[in-house]
């Protein structure tokens, strides 16, 4: 469990790496607002985030940073093409209902769209599955089946399968090893322990 | 033994205690939106906590269509009844008297101590009663604005407030912008909708209705007290859910608990109406009610400023708007519009809504939830 911070660190340092300063982000499931805080703070961005948990809106708040509590689509919805420079999807994509939706929608509201998840095909979420045959649960994965939210599992080679079916451009990918902070060379759907991509469309 | 050891809201922990409302006589001519012109205008208004060196930490509040300016604290030790928002100002409480300057007016238009139709038209030495001009929420604003002026105070730290109070909120960052650093709209819409102006009409038809308005001209003891005792039942019913009556009256039966085959109160909801009409006719005029739903139907600010958009594009404050899941007059989604709208003119905005079956009035309600948001927006470095 003491990992969980800095596996979030390196997370938020990719992703604020491929954000220009001054842009505009919209954060899809912002959580407690620390990414955007991040960005406001060090990019001066103009950012919003979207959230349905209103525990985790008001912490926006006391971070300073815009929120909307309500449904991903609806907001998105409410924007007209391409007002932000960048769209963020950072480990949301495995709890939505629509991912396909949400993502195209994304794609409609920013020319860049950052997604990052768990890759399911990483090969000791494999070995877990082939030996017990039971949930995951680790330090990312913190529920048991009955107590989180619906996730899909997401390996790499099916996330590209899906870029190449809407015509996606993956304009950037970094994969990295189980420990979340080793760049992956090679093999990534077997060796990636996480995987972030920059969409075009 | 005295009455102030056993009056917990005169020296309780959190609380205002013993305020006293003051009169600002703006005594220069005041032109109303409609084009009518009043020689001057009091308003009658209170404050707590002290005005800081800097004189920025003033939050001024709003009030509702039936509220008035004393939102908190009583008025002597005797007083059992504290101000409309008692349970969120206060030393320490979400709106903390002892960081923030708060003041409260009583509305132009109103009857509680302000230039309203009650008041003596200083040209006729009568009330104006009609002859009163058709107040809007801009020319609210503008008459506060007026009174923040005269306070001297140079900025508002936040404007604060629900329903027609929440009207003048976004009202006041759009008039002002250099002036409100944040708003707080509660409950409320940016443009009053069909099913709010029918309402309003039944309630002003039910006062026009009774003989005793007479055409606005009523002595002030006398008046439409069945129109607006009936137009008061109806409109309580839209501050409330169907589940929050539900679970506060069900079909519990009045005294005996039997059916008395009879048109008097048989169900406690019925009581609970009658009690809600008889006391507001006492502390309210009817030609006020009529001016100021008359305020809330006019309010439309997409079609003042071309869109909603344009309404916001000066705006500078930071806004928090808050939406009510069981909310049915303002509900969510027109709370929602207004943050949307401030989104796209890239304005600094959060929407928050709060799980509460209380109804429109959940704003007034004490909430644990609706505390937290409030003080995380308003407490913030």
């Amino acid at each position: 469990m003491e990992k969980l911070p800095d596996k979030r660190t390196v997370d938020m340092r990719i992703i604020s790496e491929w954000i220009e300063s001054d842009s505009s982000v919209l954060d899809l499931g912002c959580g407690r607002g620390v990414l955007l805080e991040y960005l406001i703070q060090t990019k001066s961005v103009f950012g919003v985030g979207v959230d349905w948990n209103m525990e985790k809106v008001s912490s926006c708040i006391k971070r300073g940073v815009p929120a909307y509590q309500g449904d991903l689509i609806e907001l998105m919805k409410s924007f007209p093409d391409k007002f932000f420079d960048r769209v963020v999807c950072s480990r949301t994509v495995q709890e939505l209902n629509n991912p396909a939706q949400v993502l195209l929608e994304a794609l409609r509201l920013a020319d860049s769209v950052t997604v990052g998840f768990v890759n399911y095909g990483y090969w000791k979420n494999r070995f877990h599955h082939l030996v017990s045959g039971s949930h995951i649960i680790n330090e990312v994965n913190l529920y048991e089946w009955y107590e989180g939210p619906p996730t899909h599992p997401i390996s790499i080679s099916e996330f590209e399968w899906f870029c190449n079916r809407h015509h996606i451009e993956v304009t950037r990918r970094v994969y990295l090893r189980g420990d979340w902070e080793t760049p992956c060379e090679y093999l990534p759907n077997l060796l990636c322990g996480y995987a972030l991509f920059e969409l075009t469309q | 033994m005295n009455d102030a050891e056993e009056n917990p809201l005169l020296n309780g922990p959190g609380e205002v205690g013993l305020v006293q409302y003051s009169d600002f006589d703006y005594e220069k001519p005041f032109t109303f939106e409609d084009g009518q012109t009043i020689p001057r205008f009091r308003l009658r208004y209170e404050t707590y906590g002290r005005l800081n060196e800097n004189r920025s930490n003033t939050i001024l509040i709003c009030h509702a269509l039936s509220g008035d300016h004393h939102c908190a604290g009583v008025y002597s030790i005797r007083d059992r009844k504290p101000g409309w928002w008692n349970n969120m100002i206060g030393p320490g409480k979400p709106i903390d008297t002892n960081r923030f300057y708060v003041i409260c007016s009583n509305c132009l238009g109103g009857c509680q101590g302000s230039t309203g139709p009650e008041s003596i038209n200083p040209d006729t030495g009568k009330p104006y009663n009609l002859d009163f001009p058709f107040v809007t929420i801009s020319d609210m604003v503008r008459a506060q604005k007026q009174l923040i002026d005269y306070l001297e105070i140079p900025e508002l730290y936040a404007v604060v407030g629900g329903s027609m109070g929440g009207m003048q909120v976004l009202q006041w960052a759009i008039e002002y912008p250099e002036f409100v650093k944040r708003i707080v709209p509660l409950a409320t819409t940016s443009r009053q909708g069909a099913q709010s102006i029918a309402f309003n009409e039944v309630g002003r038809q039910a006062i026009i209705q009774d003989p005793e308005w007479k055409g606005g001209n009523y002595e002030p003891d006398a008046g439409p007290r069945v129109g607006l005792t009936i137009a008061r039942m109806m409109a309580h019913i839209t501050y409330l859910s169907d589940k929050g009556m539900e679970r506060k009256f069900g079909r519990r039966r009045r005294d005996s608990g039997e059916i008395n085959f009879s048109f008097d109160v048989d169900f406690e909801v019925e009581r609970y109406l009658r009690y809600q009409g008889q006391s507001f006719i006492n502390r309210f005029d009817a030609n006020t009610y009529l001016y100021f739903t008359r305020a809330l139907d006019y309010f439309d600010l997409p079609e003042t400023y071309g869109s909603l958009e344009a309404a916001f594009r000066e705006v500078r404050a930071r806004a928090l708007v808050i939406g009510f899941t069981s909310d049915w007059l303002f509900p969510p989604e027109q709370n929602k519009e207004i943050v949307q709208a401030l989104l796209r003119q890239r304005k600094q905005a959060t929407y928050a809504e709060v799980p509460m079956d209380f109804g429109h009035d959940s704003f007034l309600v004490d909430a644990p939830n609706l505390y937290r948001l409030m003080v995380a927006f308003l407490w913030d470095k």
